[in-house]
């Protein structure tokens, strides 16, 4: 009987270890073969806006509060992507950063003016946030963490329209 | 067996099967109830460490220097720029943010809490598949529950007698929280 369980341990360790290092799939499947270029997404924003694309990278960042989204290291330096899914789709880990992700969505460029930018500092939002719910919503809850944490815009910092873009998506993977 | 009885035992039997599954709920619930307070998946913690200011402009002179002066032995899983001035050392776990030109450090550390992480992600359905569907059998027990349990007893404690002011307590409640949020705006 021991030796039963011994060996039922061993395979599922062997098995979670194998499991380790294949990349962990979050969502729908991954659709689209062609990989884009963040850079190039920055370099022609408009071109993009509203394509289906994947694009891969680190993961440098990731929503602390619902895992909801998580933000992409460009192929060139001091560049970032988001990438946002619906609340409860997925719910992207913690300890995903640093890993590679691969991920695909709707590119989404918006162009926020002075005012929305103000408006939305005053809310208590980040540049990202404003630009993901320009439609509106009722947020509060997520605006009053960010004013928390002091992740809001410096009204100071406002020196014209921002273009802020992201990724709207339903499937990731990361390894 | 009258359908008393077997009233009661299906409310007794899915009752026993349901309560690990109830705690889970429960507790999860509880924790992410209040997720605006507090992180109910991962223990953060943030550092501040001062190391030498870097003035290498070389990534990989960077990130070599910055990892000597915070002892970093380990090769990092990544890193990453996100601005000329930091650099991000991505460990697992754990996240250095170096500002190269005063050398201040910030060291976040995000470790999950034991077993309440893993509730949450069965509470929230992050494994999606095959959960999806223990949690909508556990769904329809509670249901079965519920309305089972309404005629467990009869008479006075039954739902003939006080049973039927509870429940109606029980349904007012969510009822008039929801008509008191509409009017509120």
């Amino acid at each position: 009987m021991r030796r039963v369980i011994v060996s039922a341990l061993v395979l599922a360790l062997a098995t979670s270890a194998g499991l380790a290092a294949a990349a962990k799939k979050y969502g729908k499947p991954l659709t689209v073969k062609e990989t884009t270029k963040i850079s190039d997404i920055y370099a022609q924003p408009d071109q993009f806006n509203g394509k289906r694309v994947k694009v891969q990278g680190p993961v440098v960042d990731v929503c602390s509060s619902r895992g909801c989204w998580i933000a992409i290291g460009s192929d060139k330096e001091f560049q970032t992507l988001r990438f946002k899914v619906d609340d409860g789709v997925i719910v992207f880990p913690m300890d995903a950063k640093g890993l590679n992700a691969v991920v695909e969505g709707v590119v989404s460029v918006t162009t926020l003016s002075v005012e929305e930018q103000l408006a939305a500092a005053k809310a208590g939002q980040d540049a990202m946030m404003a630009a993901q719910h320009a439609g509106g919503g009722d947020h509060k809850e997520m605006a009053e963490k960010m004013a928390k944490e002091k992740k809001t815009i410096d009204p100071a910092s406002i020196k014209g329209p921002k273009t802020v873009i992201m990724i709207k998506g339903e499937g990731a993977e990361i390894q | 067996m009258n359908w008393r009885h077997l009233n009661n035992v299906l409310h007794r039997d899915i009752g026993y099967l349901a309560v690990g599954l109830t705690i889970v709920y429960g507790v999860s619930g509880l924790a992410v109830n209040h997720k605006a307070d507090w992180n109910p998946n991962y223990r953060m913690e943030k550092t501040v460490r001062r190391i030498a200011p870097i003035a290498a402009t070389e990534r990989a002179a960077i990130i070599k220097e910055a990892r000597a002066r915070l002892g970093l032995t380990a090769e990092p899983r990544n890193a990453f720029r996100p601005d000329p001035e930091t650099l991000r050392l991505f460990y697992e776990h754990q996240t250095y943010s170096v500002d190269l030109p005063t050398g201040a450090v910030i060291v976040e550390v995000a470790r999950p809490r034991p077993v309440l992480y893993e509730m949450n992600q069965l509470h929230l359905n992050t494994p999606k598949g095959i959960w999806t569907f223990v949690a909508d059998l556990y769904a329809v027990a509670l249901i079965v529950m519920g309305v089972t349990g309404m005629f467990v007893l009869k008479g006075r404690l039954g739902l003939g007698g006080r049973g039927k002011w509870l429940v109606t307590a029980g349904c007012v409640l969510p009822l008039l929280y929801w008509i008191w949020y509409l009017v509120r705006g």
